[in-house]
C-alpha cells in the first residue's frame, strides 16, 4: 500500500460553523500557529535537530561520546551567533541499542521535540527499526552513523537519509585489495555477524577475490551472541589454519574475539577489522569491563588493520584536528570529553551540518530544500574527510574513499605506508582506485565557508 | 519460554472476531414496520428508556438523559459473536441487547453512565438470530436505518446529530451504512474496526499454514473451512485450531529453543523453534508488543528484546489463530470450502528488511532467515477452489466513497483484528478525500458543489514504553495485569473512549473531522493517546 496520508498536512484549515458549544471551543482551537509557514524545528531563532544513540547500556562505550562532541560543536557555532542568527539546539535520546526503544525515542523526538531533522544517529539495526517511519514523514534523516549500505545505495527506498560514514562494502573492498597485495602466501578467514554488517563485509571482500568456505575460513555469530565469547568461532579458524582475520562485526565481537583467540591460545598474522569495529575507545572500555587493563588492551590492539576515511585523532598536524580539539577542549561538557576518534566523528558531522544549514540559505531552511540540496550539491559538502561525499540523486553514500592504517603500541592510527594513501571505489562491483582529490581546507574561525551569523 | 502457557483454545472467542456477512452488500428491504417504542422515564435520574423490537423482532434500546441532552444520539453496533453455543459460551438470543455502549474487554466496563452524564443519548439493537453469519451488514444496516427512524421519530425536535458507531467485526456495517444511507449519520466511528476482512482472514490464513510447514503438516487450517457447514463445520474448524493451538503449547516449553523437526530440509541446522515462531509472527504482521511483553525490556531468560517479542508474538498468536478460525469457517461458508489460495503468495516479501534487521538474533541471524524462507520457498502450497477464490474475491470492501466524517480508534497492540486494518483505512479514506479535493480544485470558473472536507481521522492507544514484569525465576510473568493502554481488543480506558466520543461529536457538528490542532488537544489530554497523527502502527500484508 503505498498510498500516504498526512493528516497534518491535509487536514489543517478552518473548522467550519458549529452548533454545539464543545464544537465552538474546536473552532478557537484549531487556528494556525504564527510560523505555520516553517518546517517542525525551525523558528527565525532556533533550529532543533535530533539524534539517538547508545548513551547507556553494553553497546555504548565510545559512541556515547558522539552526541556531546555535535553539540559541543554546535554550541561553538552558536557562541559565534548561529547560522543566519537561528541557534542550533540538538535533542538527544537515548535508545540503550534497543530497537524497540529506538522506535518510541524517535516518535518523541519527532511529536514532542519537534525536530526539524535527525542528524548523525548510532546504529544499523536500531536506525533500521525507524527510517522508514523518518522518510515516510519526509523528515532529513542526515550523517547517519551506519555503513550499512542498503541505508544509502537506493535512494528511492529511503529519499531523506543520508550517510555519516562511508559503506561497509566500499571499505572491504578498499581493505581487500590491501590484503591481496600485502598477504599473498597467508591463509585468509573470516568473523562476520549474520546480518547487515557482516553481509555488506563478505560482498565487498568477495569483490576483492576473496571467498570463504563455511565452518572453515568462514566463521559467523549472530549479533548480539558475542557476549557469551567466540571460543568456538576462533577455534574454528585455529583449526582451519587460518593466518589473517578479517572481522566484520561490532566492537564488542572483536573485543570478544580477540578475547576468546587469547585465551585458546590462537595468535592469528593480522587482524584486519572494518573500521566501525575497531574503534580503539570501544574496543579498550569492553575489555576493561572484563578485567583486561588498558595497557594490555592497547597491546592486543596494536598491529590491528583497519582503515579510515578520516585522519586518525592523534595526527597532531591536521588543521580539522587541531580545530576540533580545542572546540572539544572548550566546549564539551560530556561526562567523558577525551579527544578520540568518536568526538572527531561527532565534531565533524556537526561541522557537515553548519555547513549544510549554512549553504541553503536563511530562507532555505525547508525539508524539502535540505534533500534537494544535498542530492545536488552535497558532494561538495565539506569536512575532515579524505574523500568526498558520494551524495547525489542516485546514491546517499557518504564518503567515498579509506586510506588503510594500523594501530600502533599508543592505540594510534598509522598508514601502512609511509604516507598516507586514499583509495577510492563505490559499493557495488567497481574498481578501487587510487584517490587523487584534496581536501578543502577548513573555514576561518573553525567555520564552514559562508557562514554568517546574520 | 519454559513455562509459558498458551491460553486455552476456545477462551479466545469470547472476544470479538471478523465477519463479513455477504460477498457484497445487497441491503434487504426492512420488513414490516416496527412497534412504537416503549418508554419510561427514571424520576430520580430523569433517564428515558425505551425499548422495543425492530420489524424482524431484533430488540433495540434508546436511553436518553433528558436532564442534559444536547442533541447527539449514538447508535452502537458490537462486533461478530461465534454462532454456535459451545463450553463457557452461549449465543446472542436476541431478547437482550447486549451491549449498549462500548465495552472494554480490560476493564469489563461500559461507558453508558459516562456518556448518559454527558449529555448524550444512546442506542442500539441486537440480532434476533444467532451467531456469526447473521450478523452481517447485509442484514443490519436495515436494522440500524430502522432504529435510527425511530429514535427520530420519537425525538423529533430535541434529536440533532445521529452517529453511528460500532467495534471490530462492526466495521462492515458501519461503513455500509454511510455508503448505503448517505446523509443519514452525521459522523461515525469504529472501535478497532475490521475494515479489510479478506485481507485480514489471508494472513490469519497464512498464520495456520506457516504453522503446517515449521511443525505439523496435518493441520490444513483455512483449507478445512467452509467444507461442512452449521455446528458440525463449527467443530471441525474448531480442531484446525485446536491442532495450532497444541503446537504453541509445545513450543512455548523449553523457552522454544528445541530445533525445528519440520520441514525436513532444515532439521539439521537446528533453528530453535522460537524463531519460526518469531518468523512466522512477523510475516503475519502480528503485534511485537503483546498484553505482557513490551518488546524491549530483557532479563537474563530475555536475554535479547526480540526474544521479548517472540514471547509477545506466541501471546498473541492464539487469539489471532481465533479470529481466523471463526472468520475463516463464517465466510467459508459464504464463499464455498477452498477459498484460500497461497500458491502465487510469496511470502519472502512480507519479511520486510527492517523487520529482518531489527529481530536479527531472534530469527537466528541472515542463515536462519535464509533457511526458513528457503524452505518456505520450497514447501507445496494450498491449491483453492477456483469458484471459492473468485467469491472471495469479491467479499465487501469499503468504498470510501462516502464523505461522512469517520473517527477510528484502535490500539497499537490489537490481537485480534490488527491495527493495520485502521492505518490502511486511513490511507485509502485519505486518499479518497484528496482526490475529491484535487477534482474539485480543478474546476474552472465557479466551483460547483460544497468544497470537500476531510472526513477521516484515526486514533491509537498506545502502550507504555515498557511494562514487562518478570516472576522470582526471572520468567515472564504472563498472569499479572496487562499493559494499562495499548493492547487487548476493544480494550480501552473509559478516558480512551469519551475523547473518541467526543471527537465524533465535533466532527457530527462540524461536517467534518476535527483539525490536527483540535484533535492534538483532546488527545493530549487523555493518558496513552497517541498526539501523532501520522502514527502508523502496523500494516496489514495484503491489499485484499
Amino acid at each position: 500500500m503505498k498510498i500516504r496520508a498526512s493528516l497534518t498536512r491535509r487536514v489543517i484549515g478552518r473548522a467550519t460553523t458549529v452548533t454545539a458549544g464543545i464544537a465552538i471551543s474546536a473552532l478557537a482551537l484549531s487556528a494556525l500557529p504564527a510560523n505555520a509557514a516553517n518546517d517542525p524545528g525551525v523558528t527565525d531563532s532556533e533550529i532543533v535537530l535530533g539524534m539517538q544513540l547508545p548513551q547507556t547500556g553494553p553497546a555504548s562505550p565510545g559512541y556515547n561520546k558522539v552526541d556531546d562532541a555535535m553539540r559541543a560543536y554546535f554550541d561553538y557555532v552558536n557562541s559565534k551567533g548561529g547560522v543566519y542568527g537561528r541557534k542550533i539546539r540538538l535533542e538527544v535520546k537515548d535508545d540503550t541499542y534497543k530497537t524497540g526503544l529506538t522506535i518510541t525515542t524517535a516518535s518523541s523526538l519527532i511529536n514532542k521535540e519537534k525536530v526539524f531533522a535527525f542528524i548523525g544517529s548510532v546504529g544499523t539495526q536500531t536506525h533500521l527499526s525507524v527510517v522508514k517511519d523518518i522518510n515516510r514523514r519526509g523528515i532529513p534523516d542526515l550523517f547517519v552513523n551506519s555503513g550499512y549500505s542498503g541505508l544509502y545505495t537506493t535512494p528511492s527506498k529511503y529519499p531523506t537519509t543520508f550517510g555519516g560514514l562511508g559503506t561497509y562494502v566500499s571499505e572491504a573492498k578498499i581493505l581487500g585489495k590491501y590484503m591481496k597485495a600485502t598477504f599473498t602466501t597467508e591463509k585468509i578467514g573470516i568473523l562476520y555477524q549474520t546480518d547487515d554488517f557482516g553481509r555488506n563485509t563478505v560482498a565487498g571482500l568477495a569483490t576483492a577475490g576473496y571467498t570463504f568456505e563455511a565452518r572453515k575460513t568462514a566463521a559467523t555469530f549472530v549479533a548480539g551472541t558475542q557476549a557469551g565469547g567466540l571460543d568456538a568461532q576462533m577455534t574454528q579458524l585455529k583449526d582451519n589454519n587460518v593466518d589473517v582475520v578479517v572481522v566484520g562485526a561490532v566492537a564488542s565481537a572483536y573485543a570478544a574475539a580477540v578475547a576468546s583467540a587469547n585465551k585458546i591460545g590462537y595468535k592469528p598474522k593480522k587482524w584486519v577489522v572494518i573500521s566501525v569495529g575497531s574503534d580503539a575507545t570501544t574496543f579498550q572500555t569492553i575489555l576493561y569491563t572484563k578485567g583486561i587493563p588498558l595497557a594490555s588492551s592497547a597491546a592486543l590492539l596494536a598491529g590491528t588493520i583497519t582503515s579510515s576515511h578520516a585522519p586518525a585523532p592523534s595526527d597532531a598536524t591536521d588543521e580539522f584536528v587541531i580545530a576540533f580539539k580545542k572546540i572539544n577542549t572548550d566546549f564539551n561538557k560530556g561526562p567523558d570529553k577525551n579527544w578520540d576518534n568518536n568526538v572527531l566523528q561527532g565534531m565533524n558531522i556537526a561541522y557537515q551540518m553548519t555547513e549544510l544549514l549554512v549553504n541553503v540559505g536563511k530562507t532555505g531552511v525547508t525539508r524539502k530544500n535540505v534533500i534537494s540540496y544535498l542530492e545536488k550539491n552535497g558532494s561538495s559538502i565539506t569536512s575532515a574527510g579524505f574523500a568526498p561525499l558520494g551524495y547525489s540523486a542516485t546514491s546517499h553514500v557518504a564518503y567515498t574513499g579509506f586510506w588503510v592504517g594500523a594501530y600502533d603500541a599508543t592505540t594510534a592510527l598509522k598508514p601502512v605506508g609511509a604516507t598516507r594513501q586514499m583509495w577510492t571505489t563505490d559499493s557495488d562491483a567497481g574498481p578501487v582506485t587510487e584517490l587523487t582529490w584534496t581536501r578543502p581546507a577548513i573555514g576561518a574561525d573553525s567555520l564552514p565557508k559562508g557562514f554568517s551569523a546574520k | 519460554m519454559k513455562t509459558l502457557n498458551v491460553r486455552k483454545s476456545l477462551a479466545i472467542v469470547s472476544a470479538a472476531a471478523l465477519l463479513v456477512g455477504a460477498t457484497a452488500l445487497a441491503i434487504p428491504t426492512a420488513g414490516a414496520a416496527a412497534a412504537a417504542p416503549t418508554c419510561k422515564t427514571d424520576v430520580k435520574t430523569n433517564v428515558e428508556t425505551c425499548t422495543g423490537a425492530l420489524s424482524n423482532g431484533a430488540v433495540y434500546e434508546i436511553r436518553v438523559p433528558h436532564a442534559n441532552f444536547h442533541g447527539s444520539m449514538y447508535f452502537w453496533a458490537h462486533g461478530f459473536r461465534p454462532t454456535y453455543a459451545y463450553p463457557g459460551y452461549t449465543p446472542p438470543n436476541g431478547k437482550t441487547v447486549e451491549e449498549l455502549t462500548p465495552f472494554s474487554a480490560n476493564t469489563g466496563k461500559n461507558i453508558t453512565s459516562q456518556m448518559l452524564a454527558s449529555g448524550r443519548a444512546v442506542a442500539a439493537f441486537d440480532r434476533k438470530t444467532n451467531g456469526g453469519y447473521n450478523w452481517n451488514a447485509a442484514e443490519s444496516i436495515p436494522l440500524m436505518k430502522e432504529l435510527v427512524d425511530i429514535a427520530k421519530a420519537k425525538y423529533a425536535s430535541s434529536l440533532k446529530k445521529v452517529i453511528i458507531y460500532g467495534s471490530s467485526g462492526a466495521g462492515p456495517l458501519i461503513t455500509g451504512f454511510n455508503e448505503t444511507y448517505p446523509g443519514v449519520a452525521d459522523a461515525s466511528g469504529m472501535m478497532a474496526g475490521a475494515t479489510n476482512v479478506s485481507a485480514a482472514l489471508r494472513t490469519g490464513c497464512d498464520l495456520f499454514y506457516l504453522l503446517s510447514v515449521f511443525a505439523d503438516p496435518n493441520i490444513k487450517g483455512c483449507a478445512a473451512f467452509g467444507a461442512a457447514k452449521g455446528v458440525n463445520g463449527h467443530m471441525l474448524a474448531l480442531q484446525q485450531l485446536g491442532l495450532a493451538g497444541a503446537v504453541l503449547t509445545a513450543w512455548s516449553k523449553n523457552l522454544g529453543a528445541p530445533a525445528l523437526e519440520y520441514p525436513a530440509a532444515i532439521k539439521p541446522y537446528g533453528i530453535p523453534q522460537r524463531s519460526a515462531l518469531l518468523l512466522i509472527g512477523l510475516l503475519g504482521g502480528l503485534p511485537t508488543k503483546s498484553s505482557h511483553m513490551d518488546g524491549i525490556t530483557t532479563n537474563t531468560v530475555i536475554a535479547e528484546q526480540s526474544i521479548n517479542s517472540t514471547v509477545a508474538i506466541l501471546e498473541n498468536f492464539q487469539d489471532a489463530l481465533g479470529t481466523a478460525t471463526f472468520t475463516g469457517q463464517s465466510i467459508g461458508e459464504i464463499t464455498g470450502a477452498g477459498f484460500y489460495d497461497n500458491t502465487k503468495t510469496d511470502f519472502s516479501s512480507l519479511l520486510t528488511d527492517e523487520d529482518a534487521a531489527r529481530f536479527n538474533l531472534g530469527l537466528s541471524g541472515d542463515d536462519g532467515i535464509n533457511l526458513m524462507l528457503g524452505a518456505l520457498k520450497a514447501a507445496p502450497r494450498i491449491t483453492g477452489t477456483p469458484a471459492s477464490v473468485a467469491n472471495y474475491a469479491n467479499l465487501y470492501q469499503p468504498t470510501y466513497a462516502s464523505t461522512t466524517p469517520m473517527v477510528l480508534l484502535s490500539n497499537e497492540a490489537d490481537r485480534l483484528v490488527l491495527v493495520g486494518n485502521a492505518v490502511q483505512y486511513n490511507d485509502r479514506a485519505q486518499a479518497a478525500y484528496q482526490a475529491r479535493l484535487d477534482k474539485w480544485n480543478a474546476q474552472t470558473g465557479v466551483k460547483k458543489g460544497a468544497k470537500p472536507q476531510p472526513n477521516t481521522l484515526s486514533i491509537y492507544a498506545i502502550t507504555p514504553e515498557t511494562y514487562t514484569k518478570y516472576t522470582a525465576a526471572g520468567l515472564p510473568d504472563l498472569a499479572g495485569a496487562p499493559a494499562v493502554s495499548g493492547v487487548g481488543h476493544q480494550s480501552f480506558t473509559v478516558k480512551q473512549s469519551m475523547t473518541w466520543v467526543a471527537l465524533m461529536e465535533i466532527s457530527a457538528y462540524a461536517g467534518r473531522v476535527p483539525s490536527a490542532t483540535v484533535a492534538q488537544k483532546y488527545l493530549a489530554k487523555t493518558p496513552y493517546l497517541s498526539s501523532d497523527l501520522d502514527f502508523r502502527p502496523g500494516e496489514l500484508k495484503y491489499e485484499k
